[in-house]
């Protein structure tokens, strides 16, 4: 087994304490950086770095330092580790939130960019951040991602709960509700003993989380503008993903003007890809996608 | 990716018979690399409209660098073929067009010959422009040879195509006679019909000496004439195996809404499409081919799935 070197670092948005966690081999060699942005329901290190009692290969983080990448996360406000406050943490909000991160990857590490992968309302962090912040972001992953919203299925449940997500900037989780993600779109998706890990572990810090980004899916999409992106993009979207229609995600591609991208579905697959049971084929195409070779013109074409 | 072609990279010549045509099929493998890369499957490379198939898949030119797909495969453990449709290589010359329907029936005619020296009852299949309709083709037809299918510079529906459009143009040329020449000057015009950098100056000079050599320098017009008035000629509905739809930037071939409209109407949801910079139509013998390589390889590799 790897051995693994992990910190833990302290970024900082408008006086919110925001909890930084990186993980990659236990050697002093420079490693190309991976962020990963996390959704609306876990925290970073919870859904990232997620230890299965009995279990194997679930952390991405873990994966991904293994295969030779300086891997980063980011409790967003309201999550995990970083500061609980009155904000409602919505998709914008992550823009500063993730330049303040980079800042300190910047100095640890020396790298001005990262490759930024988000999962669900994360791909919508990491894809607002990549609009506002193009030098930060050399490759960006959307995985479980949404553009315009049209007729996906979870998100036509989740707006009959409107009122709940604006009347509060918080929303109770249990382990019950933890137990829904895995379930909602596909029972057997995930292994047992997934969604109780994953419960420990975030309601050992909290049982709430912000409810930003429920309300931004359900009134304010499209959020992001993919024209705006100037990095090769990988699209990843699990066959049983309710978040949204395979149409919307195609248009979504359709209308990225890099010529650098990747739209690829795994079938098996719901909206955790990263913690389904078939998560070796997703952790493929990303290692694929990341170590792509570089061209080897010049020609500017 | 890192990349050594492997020393012991062998060679055989076998032949199928279509009715009275003689088709020629060519195997290259590495038997260490197999060792090292145990399970690999059999992959088969169909050439497209105006190549023979060595020229497309095996063409050497080692002062530039490794130019042979089929040594790459090779070396990376898989069990490597192709064939020289109708009309083509050293396939027999006949009065036919080797329309894409021809090209299937070659490709059936071949996989018995495939099966019964290597075993392998089914292939990954590796298509490129008319060559991608053809293997789609026969994945519509034959759904139990074809264990993946990746089609590159394909064309669906043909609608908006540049290049289409300006071969339509001389449509009674390519029906009044069912050969036409392909020399240097033809793969000149083929290499910077999209855009001029993305090829090394000297391979239509290569590529003409290649198919000189591998055939005589004249190809059918079937093809051409399938896909200026024939299209579609693949339905994508009817394709069961996982594929990966790969288009170079600067491809003419097909607009990006055909090619979309192809990936979305496939009805098994183990697909990629992929589009990348720095390709035009011949993404093979390009210049970044090793990107080309890097996602082929990696979509013939990913793990299997582990539920039921």
């Amino acid at each position: 087994m790897a051995n693994f070197r992990q910190n833990e670092y302290w970024a900082e948005n408008q006086g919110v304490k925001l909890y930084l966690f990186r993980k990659r081999l236990n050697d002093d060699r420079p490693r190309p950086v991976f962020f990963l942005v996390h959704g609306s329901s876990f925290s970073g290190p919870g859904g990232f770095d997620l230890h299965v009692p009995g279990k194997a290969d679930f952390s991405f983080m873990e994966k991904f330092a293994g295969f030779g990448f300086d891997v980063w996360t980011l409790d967003h406000e309201g999550y995990g580790r970083s500061d609980r406050t009155d904000g409602n943490s919505d998709v914008l909000n992550a823009i500063p939130e993730l330049e303040a991160s980079m800042k300190i990857i910047e100095t640890e590490t020396g790298s001005t960019s990262a490759a930024f992968y988000g999962s669900s309302s994360g791909a919508l962090r990491a894809a607002v951040f990549a609009e506002a912040h193009p030098n930060r972001v050399s490759k960006l992953i959307l995985d479980a991602f949404v553009y315009t919203g049209k007729d996906a299925p979870t998100l036509i449940e989740r707006t009959k709960k409107l009122s709940q997500w604006t009347s509060s900037n918080t929303r109770a989780i249990d382990r019950d509700f933890i137990h829904s993600i895995f379930t909602r779109d596909k029972p057997g998706t995930a292994e047992d003993g997934v969604a109780d890990a994953l419960a420990d572990y975030e309601l050992a810090l909290g049982n709430t989380v912000p409810t930003g980004t429920y309300s931004d899916m359900c009134q304010k999409l499209p959020l992001c503008d993919p024209k705006k992106i100037q990095c090769p993009v990988q699209i990843i979207r699990g066959e049983h993903d309710g978040i949204a229609t395979e149409e919307d995600l195609l248009n979504y591609y359709n209308e990225l003007e890099v010529r650098d991208k990747q739209f690829i579905i795994i079938p098996g697959q719901a909206h955790v890809s990263h913690l389904g049971v078939n998560r070796a084929r997703f952790w493929h195409v990303v290692k694929s996608f990341l170590e792509m070779p570089e061209r080897t013109d010049q020609s500017g074409l | 990716m890192t990349f050594e072609t492997a020393a012991d990279i062998e060679a055989e010549e076998h032949w199928a018979r279509r009715g009275d045509i003689d088709l020629f099929i060519f195997r290259k493998f590495s038997r260490s690399a197999q060792a090292r890369n145990p399970g690999r499957p059999a992959l088969m490379f169909v050439h497209g409209s105006s190549f023979s198939a060595r020229t497309a898949y095996d063409l050497e030119a080692p002062e530039f660098g490794e130019y042979s797909l089929m040594n790459v495969f090779a070396s990376l453990g898989y069990d490597v073929w192709t064939m020289d449709h109708e009309g083509y290589g050293k396939s027999s010359k006949t009065d036919g067009f080797s329309y894409i329907a021809d090209g299937v029936a070659d490709l059936q005619a071949a996989f018995p010959i495939i099966e019964r020296v290597s075993g392998h009852e089914n292939a990954c299949f590796f298509g490129s422009s008319s060559g991608a309709l053809r293997a789609g083709a026969f994945a519509n037809s034959n759904p139990d040879r074809v264990a993946k299918l990746v089609l590159a510079a394909l064309v669906w529906t043909g609608k908006g195509s540049p290049s289409l459009k300006k071969r339509a143009e001389r449509i009674d040329e390519w029906k009044a006679n069912n050969m036409r020449t392909v020399d240097e000057a033809a793969y000149e015009g083929i290499f910077s019909r999209d855009v001029t950098g993305l090829t090394i100056p000297e391979l239509p000079r290569l590529a003409a000496a290649a198919e000189m050599a591998n055939g005589g320098g004249s190809v059918p017009n079937g093809t051409y004439i399938d896909m200026c008035i024939n299209l579609p000629a693949v339905d994508p509905t009817k394709i069961e195996c996982p594929v990966l739809v790969f288009r170079g930037d600067h491809d003419g071939i097909a607009t990006d809404e055909d090619v979309l409209g192809f990936f979305s109407a496939l009805p098994n949801k183990d697909k990629q499409i992929i589009m990348m910079s720095g390709q035009a139509h011949n993404t093979t013998i390009g210049i970044n081919r090793h990107r080309f390589w890097h996602v082929l390889h990696d979509f013939l590799t990913i793990p299997a799935r582990i539920d039921q």
